[in-house]
């Protein structure tokens, strides 16, 4: 590895042609992965630097994988991967900078929240004193003192997500790879935890975060990266892939009592590009152009007809869209 | 929320001299080896499998407890005699309570927490591969030796017990008595630790701890009709030679051949060592994919 890393290769759609030291930068140098004959994610080339990076895709795009290799959870098919100018073969040296928040809701059996960032602080090699001080001070920056001596398997939801972000931020590490860190969050703390990742960004410090909510990570990520089917369909500053997206119609599908009126209803509105019925008659797909707008519709609609709402989701839907407009426009130069 | 991080702190070793023999840090080696048996060794004492470690060791202890307290005629021969009944039945003991503890215990030290999605803890502190599997080797293998160290120990003790307190005091430590179990004892915890490596390494190559328990059962069976060379890759053999009472063995004793005793303690170390450092670099190619396998 040469000291100056180049960004990336000829072949990417967008690129950030920044040329940054390797020994600040996590570098994927055509990374490829398959679970024998699946492909998790190919021909990768990417230079991260630091700050909030987000790494956006729908389900199963590999968001996961690239995050498992970068972390040597996974051992790459093809390719090299350096963590600030360290290989993830090397973990004495690795994870002493890289703390890794994994998407599995699974714990040790039995532990409860403090013994599990005490004990893995010590198997670190940190003394107890200092274990203790690291783990109570991880603790109280996720707010869980108070339900540190309960046990894991009694949190909530958010407790547990709390816990593994406080035991993958334990030791102070330079670059934070987060998979999905916001999920069953409530949104205090999730302003909370944004809150202390953008302070760590401004530090310098990396922090990666995998979203398939785009408009989640849209907000507070400098660098947005794009995966689509195991591929980088776009990669760069989140204000060009921004404007694509608010001029593309996202999609909400809804499912309710009295699907046709409401269709009905919602098609008078001019930011409502196509709404589609279901077969059953008892769903919707909606594809407006402003989402605010649309909600406001919506709500009216609700309270002056009496319907019924089962659900309504969108999240994924607007990924999706964004998706088929990159994909389907600039995308197959990608490939 | 504090938003402040300490590079150092993360970059820096926590105390101690940064290198030693051989440019390895033995003393962060230690600490984390440390850490990992705090973390393990319970788990290996309390649970399912440790229950399970309870039965077959201490089954045995129960059923010769029972042999001791029903008023039957033992014969006359006294502790000594008593002695050499444990000395003939503690071969199937290591054959079955040891060895089927240790194809549980130490199988599932890898497989029981993919099975539970908690392996990424450890793989992602700054480990080395080589050291985790150590430590987790030395925690099970604690934990083993301390359970079977107490039932051979209690085994041979209730052996030589239906003579009275005051035969049984005189044999232990006024005759040969306590040699002999602590010999037992030793040969107990050899066994532990040659199985355990055997049953790491398998653990790391099969998902059914079936096959090879019973492929290692019938080669350790057949091992007295194999050529000297390939009886060495083997536990048993090692162990055979230690007893300090002899076994009445059947007919093949003739072509047992067994290595002399001096030769076998290291022998099995050797062996437990060549096997624990293949399970060590096996481990470097661990991945983590749970739900997919
Ligand atoms: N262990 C595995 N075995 C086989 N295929 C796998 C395995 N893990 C992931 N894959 C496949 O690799 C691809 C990428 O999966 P990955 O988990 O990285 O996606 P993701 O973006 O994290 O998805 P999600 O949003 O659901 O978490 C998918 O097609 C998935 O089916
Ligand atoms: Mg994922």
């Amino acid at each position: 590895m040469n000291e100056h890393a180049i960004a990336t290769r000829p072949g990417v759609a967008a690129t950030t042609q920044q040329i940054a030291r390797a020994d600040e930068t996590v570098v994927f140098d055509n990374v490829s992965k398959f679970y024998g004959e699946v492909l998790g994610v190919n021909r990768i080339n990417l230079t991260l630097t630091s700050g909030i990076i987000g790494l956006v895709g729908p389900n199963g795009s590999g968001k996961t994988t690239l995050m498992n290799l970068m972390t040597g959870l996974l051992r790459p098919t093809e390719g090299t991967i350096r963590v600030l100018g360290i290989g993830t073969d090397e973990p004495t040296r690795l994870f002493r900078l890289i703390g890794y928040c994994t998407q599995w809701d699974s714990f040790p059996r039995g532990v409860t929240g403090y013994e599990l960032i005490y004990g893995l602080l010590r198997v670190h090699g940190y003394p107890h004193a200092r274990s203790d001080e690291l783990a109570w001070e991880a603790l109280e920056r996720v707010k869980l003192v108070d339900a540190a001596h309960r046990k894991v398997a009694g949190y909530s939801k958010g407790m547990r997500q709390r816990v593994r972000l406080a035991q993958a931020l334990a030791h102070k590490p330079r670059v934070l790879v987060l998979d999905e860190p916001l999920n069953g969050l409530d949104p205090m703390a999730r302003a909370e935890i944004i809150g202390v990742f953008q302070g760590w960004a401004a530090e310098g410090y990396h922090v990666i975060i995998s979203s398939h909510i785009l408009h989640e990570v849209d907000m507070i990520a400098d660098q947005v990266i794009l995966l689509s089917g195991g591929y980088v369909v776009a990669e760069g500053e989140i204000g060009g892939v921004r404007t694509d997206i608010e001029e593309h119609p996202i999609q909400v599908l809804i499912r309710c009592d009295k699907a046709p009126i409401l269709a009905s209803k919602l098609f008078e509105h001019d930011h409502v590009v196509e709404v589609t019925m279901h077969d059953d008659r008892d769903g919707l797909l909606v594809r407006t152009k402003d989402a605010n707008r649309f909600y406001l519709a919506l709500n009216e609609l609700v309270l002056a007809h009496d319907i019924e709402m089962e659900t309504i989701t969108v999240a994924d839907a607007d990924v999706r869209a964004v998706y088929q407009y990159l994909i389907g426009t600039e995308g197959e130069a990608t490939r | 929320m504090s938003t402040t991080i300490d590079p150092v702190a993360g970059a820096a070793r926590a105390g101690g001299d940064p290198t030693g023999a051989f440019g390895i840090d033995w003393a962060l080696i230690r600490r984390q080896i440390g850490g990992i048996l705090r973390l393990e060794i319970s788990k290996n004492l309390i649970g399912g499998r440790a229950l399970i470690l309870y039965v077959l060791a201490f089954a045995p202890v129960l059923l010769v407890s029972l042999w001791v307290v029903v008023p039957i005629d033992k014969g006359l021969g006294g502790p000594a005699s008593g002695a050499a009944i444990f000395a003939n039945i503690f071969p199937f003991y290591v054959r079955v309570s040891v060895y089927l503890s240790a194809l549980l215990l130490f199988m599932s030290l890898y497989r029981a927490e993919i099975l539970e999605r908690s392996l990424h803890y450890y793989l992602l502190t700054p480990i080395r591969r080589e050291v985790l599997t150590a430590g987790k080797y030395l925690s099970a293998l604690i934990a083993m030796s301390l359970t079977f160290a107490l039932s051979t120990a209690l085994l041979f003790v209730l052996f030589c017990a239906p003579w009275g307190v005051g035969e049984l005091m005189g044999y232990l430590f006024r005759g040969p008595g306590m040699g002999n179990l602590l010999a037992y004892v030793g040969i107990v915890i050899l066994g532990c630790a040659g199985y355990g490596a055997v049953f790491l390494l398998a653990g790391q190559f099969f998902r059914n701890p079936l096959v090879p328990g019973l492929v290692l059962w019938v080669w350790e069976l057949i091992n007295f009709l194999l050529p000297p060379l390939l009886k060495k890759i083997s536990v048993v053999h090692y162990l055979r030679s230690l007893y300090p009472i002899p076994v009445v063995e059947g007919p093949f004793a003739i072509i047992a051949d067994p290595t002399p005793a001096w030769l076998s303690i290291p022998g099995l170390l050797v062996f437990t060592s060549l096997v624990l450092i293949a399970a060590g670099w096996r481990a470097r190619r661990i991945e983590i994919t749970y739900g997919g396998e």
